[in-house]
């Protein structure tokens, strides 16, 4: 999959948080493949993209949410415009 | 609201910033891109350029570095960039070391835990209520329990305990959180109002109490949480998904309050307040112009809007009973405003007489405020200006960056006690007994000047004065104004230390340690304590590790009997030499002669030292300081000879 399918909005956010470039953030990237993603990144993944998007996510869900993909999925079904 | 291209300009802005090292530079575009939205991402962002930039912004911009370990039940972790963002806005650099959810006691009470390892120069103490104050919901859910007093008696012993404990191994500052008051409870917002021992009621009681503690132990502070959570309204400051899920007990928009709050709080540990305000009348002081609308025209009084301004007075002369100087500066003709101070006597709340200063003609305001600072002895990072024209503001700001200046909402007059609140210059933990009296001091310092002016000879001068200098150790003393001294003094000090409260008592206890403290007093009035030395003995010597004098007691020979009194009891503990120390900063050439001027000797030292330290000697067997004969000393009665 190209970068291109996670929109730039998200990308960046998730490059702020991780501290890498917009570039290297892929729909793949997960907790098992980056280093910096770990418990307390995750925690502040969600509550950046909830505050950026408005949305809430279910706290069961959230230690599930472990990739690009699956976080992407999750705010496209909570209505969020990405 | 900020564009997204707006955004990413000014974040280019902090990169290229970061790139080229300037620390100002970063800063500046930060407070843009975070004054609007705060982001969590921009916040990240910072967070990350800033942790590039740590040698940069001590270096240019003089941020204190604090190691700084978090004790907490709580999780903080999302927090943390707010906080380090928010810090290096109030110029610090946080090294942040976060201990165990569940280790706090052990953490604070053990010497080989983390948190005695990492040797911090501040511990934040995070509880929440369950470790607090665990029962206390229980007990109180009838309103009327009788265990509910005796329940708050054991949570304030505990944490007594905990910071006691705690202090009694470390000289780390101390900021301890309060709790917030707990919202949706189970008796209800009238339960929890109208009976005697509702959660409510137990929570408040149980901070003061806690604050109360705080104030008992050195270098602590309380952190009213709940302050700022009712602020912004308690419903919304936790978010129970959040908290039940991951223990986060703050909700993620109130993280920048939090850490602000958090900032502003810890920061009365390592600054002193600004102590002078200098006001402009104009649109300022009152509303209106005085030249254009005359003294009946101006508007100050009971009716709006003269009441905005009347409410500005008010809090200035609230000020000033805590020891922050009122000042005027003002372009007008001086003759104008006495009249308009006579003639609105009853709608004005501060007289002419309420100001220690003024500066009221056409000259420019930023040489009247250079002039008030020689006048008044304060560095002008002690200083305030508050003025209504954006155009005065920004010549201030450019010409003497020391200096804060607030802009007076000139079309807003309702907002101006607000945004001078909203400010944390004059914030301050504790008020001393100096503090309450600095305004009549100055008074009293104008008819000194006014005697010098008649007096002959300084010596004649110095003799009518009557000085009194009365000893004391700093232990007597009150502590926490030896150590506001140590804490604020740059002009006359001659290592500049800020040593902590539980490091002069060290001092004290040492044996040959002295930790002495001068208080002044002459026929004007009671300077109160105004100086201070902290020695220690190095074999047969005695070091002089710190000695200051505030700078409005400089010039009548009180430096010279700090010395003499300190010689005399290095002299009695045993010493033969007595070793003083300089290090030069920006501030203190005043006292850069001070030993040779007191026949020291330069002298390199064999044992190590920090490369900025000049060194003098002055063997006390030949040669002992002597007090000024126009000064009477007090408290030395055991070695008079």
């Amino acid at each position: 999959m190209s970068n291109e399918v996670v929109p730039s909005s998200v990308r960046e956010l998730l490059a702020d948080i991780f501290e890498i470039s917009p570039e290297q953030v892929t729909q793949e990237l997960s907790m098992d493949t980056l280093d910096t993603w770990d418990s307390f990144r995750h925690l502040q993944v969600i509550l950046a993209l909830e505050g950026q998007y408005g949305v809430q996510f279910d706290p069961q869900r959230i230690p599930e949410l472990t990739s690009v993909a699956l976080l992407q999925a999750e705010l496209e079904k909570k209505g969020a415009t990405l | 609201m900020q564009s997204d291209v707006e955004r990413q300009e000014l974040r280019r802005g902090i990169q290229d910033a970061v790139a080229r090292k300037d620390a100002a530079g970063a800063v500046r575009f930060a407070r843009r891109l975070l004054a609007a939205a705060g982001k969590h991402a921009d916040v990240m962002f910072c967070a990350t350029a800033f942790a590039g930039i740590g040698d940069a912004l001590r270096q240019q911009l003089g941020a204190q570095r604090l190691k700084t370990y978090m004790v907490r039940s709580v999780t903080v972790e999302p927090i943390l960039p707010f906080l380090t963002v928010e810090a290096v806005m109030a110029n610090y650099v946080l090294e942040l070391q976060v201990g165990g959810y569940g280790s706090y006691a052990d953490e604070l009470l053990s010497s080989y835990s983390s948190l005695a390892q990492f040797q911090p120069d501040l511990v934040l103490i995070i509880l929440d209520q369950e470790e607090i104050a665990g029962r206390l919901p229980d007990l109180c859910a009838n309103g009327i329990g009788s265990a509910v007093e005796e329940e708050i008696e054991e949570c304030v012993a505990r944490v007594a305990q905990l910071l006691r404990g705690y202090r009694s191994g470390s000289a780390a500052r101390i900021l301890f959180q309060g709790l917030v008051i707990p919202e949706f409870t189970s008796l209800g917002d009238v339960g929890e109002a109208n009976l005697p021992h509702s959660l409510t009621n137990a929570v408040q009681k149980l901070n003061q109490r806690i604050a109360a503690l705080c104030g008992t132990i050195t270098d602590c502070v309380f952190f009213d949480a709940d302050r700022i959570a009712a602020h912004r309204g308690r419903a919304r400051w936790r978010d129970a998904r959040m908290f039940y899920a991951s223990r986060l007990a703050v909700a993620s928009d109130m993280f920048r309050d939090y850490s602000g709050g958090l900032v502003r709080t810890f920061s009365t540990l390592f600054r002193a307040p600004r102590k002078v305000l200098c006001t402009d009348l104009d649109n300022t002081l009152w509303g209106g112009v005085l030249g254009e609308d005359g003294p009946d025209g101006i508007a100050t009084g009971s009716a709006f809007p003269g009441n905005c301004y009347l409410a500005y007075q008010k809090y200035l002369k609230q000020l000033s009973c805590r020891g922050i100087l009122l000042a005027i500066v003002s372009k007008n003709n001086e003759g104008d405003v006495r009249e308009a101070f006579h003639v609105r006597v009853a709608d004005l709340a501060v007289g002419l007489d309420s100001f220690v200063a003024r500066r009221i003609n056409w000259n420019e305001k930023a040489e009247s405020i250079r002039e008030l600072a020689q006048e008044l002895s304060f560095g002008l990072d002690s200083f305030v200006f508050v003025d209504d024209s954006p155009e005065e503001c920004e010549s201030i700001r450019q010409q003497l960056p020391e200096v804060a200046v607030v802009e007076a909402p000139v079309l807003e007059p309702w907002k101006l006690v607000e945004v001078l609140s909203e400010q944390p210059f004059f914030d301050a933990a504790m008020v001393t007994e100096e503090d309450v009296h600095r305004s009549d001091e100055y008074k009293a310092q104008a008819r000194r000047a006014e005697l010098a002016g008649s007096a002959g000879s300084r010596d004649e001068f110095l003799d009518s004065l009557g000085i009194v200098c009365s000893f004391q150790s700093a232990l007597q003393a009150p502590l926490s104004r030896a150590v506001q001294l140590l804490a604020k003094t740059n002009q006359f000090n001659l290592t500049t230390r800020r040593r902590s409260a539980a490091e002069v008592e060290e001092f004290a206890s040492m044996t040959g340690g002295q930790a002495v403290v001068v208080r002044v007093r002459d026929r004007f009035g009671d300077a109160g304590v105004v100086g201070l030395a902290l020695a220690h003995m190095q074999e047969d010597s005695c070091a002089i590790d710190s000695l200051l004098l505030s700078c409005r007691v400089i010039g009548r020979g009180i430096e010279t009997a700090l010395l003499a009194y300190v010689g005399e009891h290095a002299l009695h503990a045993g010493a033969k030499r007595l070793i003083g120390e300089f290090i030069a900063t920006k501030k203190n050439a005043p006292c850069a002669t001070y030993y040779s001027d007191h026949g020291f000797t330069r002298f390199i030292p064999s044992y190590k030292s920090s490369s900025d330290s000049v060194f003098y000697e002055l063997d006390l067997t030949a040669s002992l300081p002597t007090y000024p004969k126009w000064i009477t000393v007090e408290g030395n009665e055991s070695y008079e000879q």
